[in-house]
């Protein structure tokens, strides 16, 4: 199949949809099929990309639902977008989250054919939904086949949006964190925490308020703690008489972080809320680290209710402090668990993940009018070159307008 | 004058956006052809795949699933949710008196795509009811003599992934 995929955000700048698209690309190719990414890229010469993605101009940061946003909008990206569209003769069109006000949305409005939309946001309050729902319509009911990426995602789908949506989860390489071997560092029993340490909802704070406890069970405990926040904020929260059991690391590589989770005899994850699929937990079970959790629902589904991992009450220092030290005391059942998150991981791997996608693009393909494939919208197409020629003569405006009148069906 | 250049304008742009609607109209009514011609093509998929394990069965349950499946070959669109369902339901009684090492891979498969075919043809019907019921095009009857588009719902999770 000739798959064109939309990324709505910057290729140059690292996240999670973007991790997404392209683990997608190369599982997709790695599967034989022929995939074109459309994306903004900030600098094409600097950044190193695959030969499979199309520059769709800059982004423009814009404040958006309380964040910096980087987005592309405008005459310029349209005309890529038509243009890459028309040149690529695709079977199937994935777009990335269409909701947001960047070239998916653009890619949405000015493609027809076989659309496949993958709706990645949790957030309830997203501000363009709430302003240009309706206005969205139009694009959005070009799509034939929607996938939410997790329960949360896909209730957002259904509320704001009405109609349901195909649950796939985000897929992981499970190989790439198989192999990981640990950090370098003393041999004692050693837990794992990996996320934003200045973000509440993370639940480093309540893994912080566990070593007296932890400290007083297995005397020799180390908490590694890595993730981007500010170390020294975080230290200081830690009593001085524990610092040495704790060891922060800041900011990691993508490349390292398969091996903080391998570094760890048991790896925690506190979260307080806010999580609604729990990649962290599958990633620390495909390097073979056991997971102690908070009690959240998406992490009780990654867990299968208990068996894959240990899940205490959310924001519970002491109950946390007891069940890490009984894992940690405990081999055999380490092992026990290692063996569990093996097994459930399988289901998350790209290669499984991907093989679902495509039995979407399938279906999608077989339920879409005409035998032709992805193409440039016939309104969005006379309207634009209607524009362009008006910019060459503003006195022509009425004429264009009525050309286009003329060939809306 | 001013009022003609104005009523002109409000007309021309009126013209447009119903023109612009009754196009977004036909197409959701095509999406919702062509998903329900594949939705029909994977239904008659799984009723084949269940037919295909017949001989496997022990007599009670072969004649169950093998009565179950040719009602829903034959199945016209009347009563087709009720006959679909009734497959569902043979095909769960039937699987475990089939003998362990069955190939039940094309089942599954047609499965699978029963519930996503299904999906997709449930979205494009509830697309195109919500544009039907704005007030503009109920007004103007934009949708002409088409039937209103029906959901079509079974229970397809029999053995699907």
């Amino acid at each position: 199949m000739r798959v064109g995929i939309v990324c709505p955000y910057t290729w140059d700048v690292p996240g999670g949809v973007q991790a997404h698209v392209r683990d997608l690309a190369d599982s997709l190719l790695g599967l034989g099929h022929e995939v074109s990414v459309l994306t903004p890229v900030d600098d094409p010469d600097e950044a190193d990309l695959p030969p499979y993605v199309v520059a769709a101009g800059r982004a423009v940061p814009v404040p958006y639902n309380g964040s910096v946003a980087r987005l592309a909008f405008g005459p310029l990206s349209l005309a890529r977008t038509r243009r890459w569209l028309r040149d690529g003769a695709f079977d199937v069109l994935h777009i990335h989250e269409p909701t947001v006000p960047s070239l998916s949305m653009l890619a949405c409005f000015a493609a027809s054919g076989p659309m496949v939309a993958t709706f990645h946001t949790a957030t309830t309050r997203s501000r363009a939904l709430q302003v240009f729902g309706s206005a969205l319509q139009p694009g959005l009911e070009k799509i034939t086949g929607r996938i939410a990426v997790s329960p949360a995602a896909r209730r957002v789908v259904v509320e704001h949006l009405g109609g349901d949506a195909v649950l796939i989860p985000n897929g992981v390489s499970v190989e790439r964190f198989a192999d990981a071997r640990p950090l370098p560092g003393p041999n004692v029993p050693t837990i794992a925490f990996l996320g934003r340490i200045d973000e509440p909802r993370k639940g480093l704070a309540v893994l912080l308020e566990a070593p007296p406890e932890l400290v007083e069970l297995v005397p020799d405990v180390r908490l590694l703690v890595a993730g981007p926040g500010d170390v020294e904020d975080v230290r200081e929260t830690v009593p001085a008489s524990l610092r040495s059991h704790v060891v922060l690391l800041g900011l990691v590589t993508d490349a390292d972080k398969p091996r903080i989770y391998a570094s760890g005899d048991v790896y925690c994850a506190p979260n307080t809320h806010g999580e609604s699929f729990g990649i962290v937990l599958i990633e620390a079970m495909a390097t073979g680290t056991p997971v102690v959790a908070s009690d959240l629902e998406a992490f009780r589904r990654v867990l299968e209710e208990g068996r894959a991992g240990v899940l205490v009450p959310v924001g519970d220092a002491a109950a946390l402090a007891t069940a890490l030290a009984a894992l940690l005391a405990d081999p055999d059942r380490r092992k026990l668990l290692a063996a569990e998150g093996h097994d459930v991981v399988q289901q998350y791997d790209w290669s499984q993940v991907t093989a679902r996608i495509v039995e979407v693009y399938e279906t999608v393909v077989a339920a879409v009018p005409r035998e032709h494939a992805v193409d440039v919208d016939h309104d969005v197409d006379a309207f634009a070159d209607d524009l362009s020629e008006i910019d060459d003569d503003p006195g022509r405006l009425s004429s264009a307008l009525r050309r286009w009148l003329s060939r809306t069906p | 004058m001013t009022w003609v250049i104005t009523a002109v304008a409000v007309l021309v742009l009126l013209t447009a956006y119903v023109t612009w609607t009754a196009g977004r109209l036909d197409r959701l009514h095509a999406r919702v052809d062509a998903a329900w011609a594949a939705l029909d093509a994977q239904l008659v998929r799984r009723a084949s795949a269940a037919r295909a394990l017949v001989p496997a069965l022990p007599a009670g349950p072969a004649e169950q699933l093998d009565a179950a499946a040719h009602e829903a070959l034959e199945a016209q669109e009347i009563e087709r949710e009720r006959i679909e369902n009734e497959l569902s339901r043979a095909v769960r009684l039937a699987v475990p008196h089939l003998p362990p090492a069955s190939d039940l891979d094309e089942l599954r498969t047609a499965a699978t795509r029963v519930a996503l075919a299904r999906s997709f043809h449930n979205a494009a019907v509830k697309d195109t009811r919500t544009l039907r019921f704005r007030r503009l095009p109920r007004l103007l009857s934009l949708a002409g003599h088409r039937a209103m588009p029906t959901f079509f719902e079974i229970d397809d999770t029999a053995l699907a992934g």
